[in-house]
């Protein structure tokens, strides 16, 4: 009833174009951000920013990341993880080398390391494709392990061989370190989360995005229009391995604070591969559904029990959590292969011609 | 949006031909794919403003014949001739940028994409703001997408697809697709535009609608095309010369009562028409 575009006409191409044609999507979107700007840091407390606000937004950044390698250009990875360690030991290394520049110049510098590493291994892809393309990811993704383990230089030459995030500031306020507040770290890694979401947006609706898409629905036509599959699927590669870096970088410096070679396992590029795929592969807005699904969920279930009252031990919760986890994800796929974004797509179809059922 | 498209707008100018030269010329080329001799000896060449149809029985090597012209096969002896430059071995985004556009006989649209974006994908080689001005999409970057918008909406007014403007392709029935998939291969202005079997699958009503847009493409905006089709009737009514191929030989060119008398033509592809016999 109230999600109609009837009487919404588009009298040029610019405005046709916009991302969000539609007036109550705009309203939508404008509601999200003042919660997300202005009422989410005054309401919640300390645990929901720390544990469940920052690291819900740091890996909807890096599922991002992978949607647009896997779901936009077609590429399939598993190297999601080793990504994300290259731009967090590039962010460890610039803000120790350079502590006096800015740490937010830092964190959207160290994708370009990841980027550069994305480039390198995505050269297999102009030759492999599907499955095959994916193992060869996942060398990256054990290579990039092992240097983290195996060269000291990268952690510093540390004793405990993790690295730990120097306390920096921004603007005067701690941002980083055990001193930093929950709200100044939440801020910056909203701003750097919106900002790139938009430039990544604007990317896909733009030639270079088309072309990723041309690449991955039909490679040969794509040839023929004159996409050259080296520059489309390495740009692929780099934008996507670009983000994952900055997501990598934000995860240490924003979440973690401190972190092992473990942080970057493949179970971290699995947990992202599986928000990717549950939000649905080649949709902005199902990177957030799938990052929320895969890290908010199993704390809720963790911390609904006590909550109303339910002793349960935290070993039990933990395994009973992932069972939950693991037969949703199942059931979802089978009801919805094409993910949350499908259904957020279909609901806002229902919506648009109810109280029919089809227009 | 009914005004009506200017062909100026959609010509392609940038060859420099006259009308009846030779655009594209097709010398002793072979292509071999180990023992298989797919093309064999085959020269022929499509001039300027015509529709030049390629016909033969199944596996004659009509398509290797226009992969060969685009890009995606390199012949193994001949030449190829395009607009006056000969060319040995050559990409298929080189073949593009060069003027070549293309159908193909499965239809290989962008099923993920909307009908908009994949005829905007036929526009790939007109827009070329780099990628920062990409990442804004604001100023050039926006006013390029505009302009190729524009073009794109003269296309679809020109193939009456209006109404599936914004409907994800996979979804479209088949006959809409071939049409899209022309106006994919039309956004890119090509100088020569080849298609593979357009009417392939197609009931009576569309190959009519088709027809009609050849015929339109290639009267309004000046484009030549080349054509494989099985459907005799469309060949020989529409395109201005036909090469018969068979067995990956050439066994006939000319016009199409010329190919149409041709005895090889007859015994290797056409047949004797049962109409001389009366309805049975």
């Amino acid at each position: 009833m109230f999600y109609r575009e009837a009487g919404q006409f588009k009298t040029t191409y610019a405005a046709d174009q916009q991302v969000f044609p539609i007036l109550q999507d705009r309203i939508g979107v404008a509601v999200i951000l003042f919660i997300a700007i202005a009422v989410v840091p005054f309401v919640a407390n300390d645990f929901f920013m720390s544990a469940i606000a920052i690291p819900f937004l740091i890996l909807a950044l890096a599922t991002i990341g992978l949607n647009v390698l896997t779901g936009y250009a077609g590429q399939l990875s598993l190297g999601t993880g080793g990504f994300m360690g290259v731009g967090a030991y590039a962010c460890y290394k610039l803000a120790t080398i350079f502590p006096d520049v800015p740490i937010v110049a830092h964190i959207l510098l160290s994708g370009i390391f990841a980027a550069a590493a994305g480039v390198v291994f995505g050269l297999p892809s102009l030759r492999i494709k599907g499955l095959y393309l994916a193992v060869t990811t996942l060398a990256a993704q054990f290579f990039f392990e092992w240097c983290f383990i195996r060269i000291p230089w990268l952690y510093n030459y540390n004793a405990s061989g993790a690295i730990e995030v120097p306390g920096l500031t921004l603007l005067g306020v701690t941002v980083t370190g055990p001193a930093a507040g929950s709200i100044p770290r939440y801020y910056v890694v909203l701003a750097i989360v919106i900002l790139l979401t938009v430039l990544v947006k604007n990317l896909l609706r733009g030639r270079i995005g088309r072309q990723w898409m041309m690449i991955r629905d039909m490679d040969i036509a794509a040839e023929l229009m004159g996409v050259r599959p080296l520059y489309a699927k390495l740009s692929a590669f780099a934008v996507s391995s670009y983000l994952c870096g900055v997501a990598g970088a934000m995860f240490v410096f924003f979440y973690l604070g401190a972190a092992e070679p473990s942080a970057f396992s493949i179970t971290l590029s699995f947990q992202v591969l599986f928000m990717a795929i549950l939000g649905g592969l080649g949709s902005l807005v199902g990177c957030f559904f799938g990052a929320a699904f895969i890290w908010i969920l199993p704390i809720l279930l963790r911390a609904g029990p006590p909550m109303i009252g339910i002793p349960i031990a935290a070993e039990t919760a933990t395994h009973v959590t992932s069972m939950i986890i693991g037969a949703l994800i199942v059931a979802f796929l089978i009801l919805e292969p094409h993910g949350l974004a499908r259904l957020w797509q279909i609901g806002k179809e229902k919506l648009r011609v109810w109280p029919f059922p089809y227009a | 949006m009914n005004r009506a498209v200017d062909p100026r707008d959609l010509a392609m100018d940038g060859d420099g031909l006259a009308k009846g030269e030779v655009l594209l010329e097709v010398k002793n080329v072979s292509l071999r794919f180990g023992g298989v001799k797919a093309i064999t000896d085959i020269s022929f060449d499509i001039r300027k403003g015509e529709i030049r149809a390629i016909i033969g029985p199944n596996g004659a090597g009509k398509t290797s014949m226009l992969n060969v012209i685009n890009g995606f096969y390199t012949p193994q002896e001949g030449t190829i001739t395009f607009r006056g430059e000969e060319r040995k071995k050559i990409a298929p985004y080189q073949a593009a940028a060069s003027g070549i556009a293309r159908t193909f006989q499965n239809v290989a649209l962008f099923k993920g994409m909307t009908t908009l974006d994949n005829i905007m994908a036929g526009r790939t080689l007109a827009m070329h703001r780099n990628f920062l001005w990409q990442l804004l999409y604001f100023g050039p970057a926006l006013n390029e997408e505009i302009a190729n918008r524009r073009k794109v909406e003269e296309i679809i007014d020109f193939l009456e697809i209006q109404h599936i403007r914004k409907v994800p392709v996979g979804r479209l029935p088949y006959g809409l697709q071939k049409r899209v998939e022309l106006g994919r291969a039309l956004a890119a202005q090509p100088s020569l535009l080849l298609l593979d079997e357009p009417m392939a699958g197609m009931n009576l009503e569309e190959k009519e609608d088709m027809s009609r847009f050849i015929l339109d493409v290639n009267s309004q905006f000046g484009t030549t095309i080349a054509l494989i089709e099985h459907d005799m009737g469309v060949v020989m009514d529409i395109s201005d010369r036909v090469v018969v191929l068979d067995y990956g030989r050439k066994i006939g060119d000319g016009t199409p009562d010329e190919v149409k008398a041709n005895q090889d033509v007859i015994d290797a592809y056409l047949g004797v028409s049962h109409q001389d016999e009366g309805e049975g």
